[in-house]
């Protein structure tokens, strides 16, 4: 069993390539400092992104899922994360009525030019995770 | 009533109108009802319609369709035939139809529709309970009441008692679309409550509410009943046994079960006609509808969408708007 003290959270960031993956080489070339909590996968628009991906990386062991991409009316596809919000909104609320907690799936938006904005998204993330201790639900044990 | 719908559906195979006609028969197990496809005008005489008859066709609408299509990829186009299936279709299955045709799975002049009033089914669960689990010899259905005759001797049951919980609550109990309606449309049912069981769960603390899903997926077998039956899902390759990548754990683990149903859940985000169909297969009676009508109450409450009541619109995924009136869920550091 994991120790609590030694305990840090794990999140998986899924980005998009457009905006947020941008965000965070801003934050990375501004030289900002972030906590090294966040796993970033990249994919090409937050539309790509399967709600399943968020249900697996939870049961595959991540203790938070961050999933972010373009502000509405700034997709490079023009509408991915307009369908992607709705999703979301379902899918996070459909989460918390199972009782899975619902700051384990956090979604925001961040775009190319906000570096800072990209490092106070995982810093707040990982407060939130780390708040909430190691996910021990839908949890695979391998 | 079904002297006019087998004359209908009699009528519609001698003219050519359809080439099937889906509908319900006597089941081979007493009380209960089985789906038919009638292709011979004389066979009509086969079909009924009553509160046994508990499922919802469209799947099989799909099918025949899919079917026919599959079967006549190696012609050329000008030389495929259209199949015109021909259905029987209470409130639900008129939903599931629209669904269907919103998706564009087949075209609206592939299905006539025989629409029926419907004033709810038997759940077979209740019907089973109410004789204490013994086996049904025999049974009739005659006005409220439903007559079963158990080893044990007698019993009539009060039908109104033994209607499926999703029945109970229907808003849409007659076919939102039909090429011909067959009776008088049925009362409306209570459904001012329809969202009572799942605003009650929602209320309970987190702790209670997973341990009631944990509890309830613990049963779950993975038969996959739910899924076939499900008129929703229709994916030529599901999920569920997809090896690249691989969803869903083929082992007994209990999260993988957990994931599975999870999962085929939120495929009904925004598209579950509510039916009861999953429901009333599942042999291990999983409260599946605890948490689809979850998945039916945000679709309304966030985008106000209803599954198949009208067929301009489209699914709650299908669409989107630049402002949706429901955005707190967005996380703010």
């Amino acid at each position: 069993m994991e120790n609590n003290a030694e305990w840090e959270p794990k999140i998986v960031a899924i980005v998009c390539n457009w905006c947020t993956y941008a965000g965070a080489d801003l934050a990375g070339i501004s030289r900002i400092q972030y906590p090294p909590n966040a796993r970033i996968i990249r994919v090409p628009c937050t539309g790509r992104i399967n709600p399943f991906f968020v249900v697996k990386a939870l049961q595959e062991g991540a203790d938070g899922v961050l999933v972010s991409g373009c502000h509405p009316g700034e997709c490079h596809y023009i509408s991915g994360n307009l369908s992607a919000r709705r999703k979301f909104a379902m899918l996070k609320s459909f989460l918390n009525y199972i009782g899975i907690e619902s700051d384990r799936a956090l979604f925001t938006w961040v775009s190319a030019s906000e570096g800072e904005r990209f490092a106070k998204v995982i810093k707040g993330a990982t407060e939130k995770v780390r708040a909430l201790g190691p996910a021990q639900k839908l949890v695979k044990k391998i | 009533m079904e002297s006019i719908l087998r004359k209908t559906a009699k009528e519609l195979l001698e003219g050519k109108k359809v080439d099937v006609v889906v509908g319900y028969t006597q089941g081979s197990v007493p009380l209960t009802m089985s789906p038919v496809f009638i292709t011979n005008p004389d066979d009509a005489e086969r079909l009924v319609f009553n509160a046994l008859c508990s499922q919802n066709l469209a799947k099989y609408v799909h099918d025949v369709i899919s079917q026919n299509r599959a079967a006549q990829k190696r012609l050329k186009p000008e030389e495929r035939k259209k199949k015109v299936v021909g259905v029987v279709a209470r409130g639900c299955t008129t939903r599931s139809l629209v669904l269907n045709l919103q998706e564009k799975q087949y075209t609206r002049d592939e299905i006539f529709i025989i629409g029926v009033p419907c004033a709810g089914y038997v759940d077979q669960k209740k019907l089973s309970a109410a004789v204490g689990g013994t086996e049904i010899l025999d049974g009739s259905l005659t006005g409220g009441k439903v007559t079963v005759k158990t080893p044990a001797g007698e019993k009539s049951l009060v039908l109104a008692e033994l209607l499926a919980d999703n029945c109970l609550v229907c808003a849409y109990n007659n076919p939102i679309i039909s090429d011909i309606t067959i009776g008088e449309p049925a009362k409306p049912m209570n459904s001012a409550n329809e969202f009572k069981k799942v605003e009650d769960f929602a209320a309970l603390p987190l702790e209670e509410r997973w341990s009631y899903f944990a509890k309830e997926m613990e049963k779950c077998i993975r038969c996959c009943a739910c899924r076939n039956i499900c008129p929703s899902c229709y994916c030529p390759e599901c999920f569920a046994e997809q090896s690249m990548p691989q969803w869903v754990g083929v082992g007994a683990d209990a999260t993988d079960t957990q994931v599975f149903q999870l999962m085929r859940l939120f495929h009904m985000a925004g598209r579950c006609v509510d039916c009861g169909s999953c429901v009333s297969v599942c042999p291990m009676g999983v409260d599946l509808r605890m948490f689809l009508k979850k998945l039916d109450k945000d679709a309304l409450d966030l985008f106000d969408a209803r599954t198949g009541i009208n067929e301009k619109d489209l699914p709650a995924f299908s669409v989107f708007k630049e402002r949706e009136k429901n955005e707190e869920f967005l996380f703010e550091p």
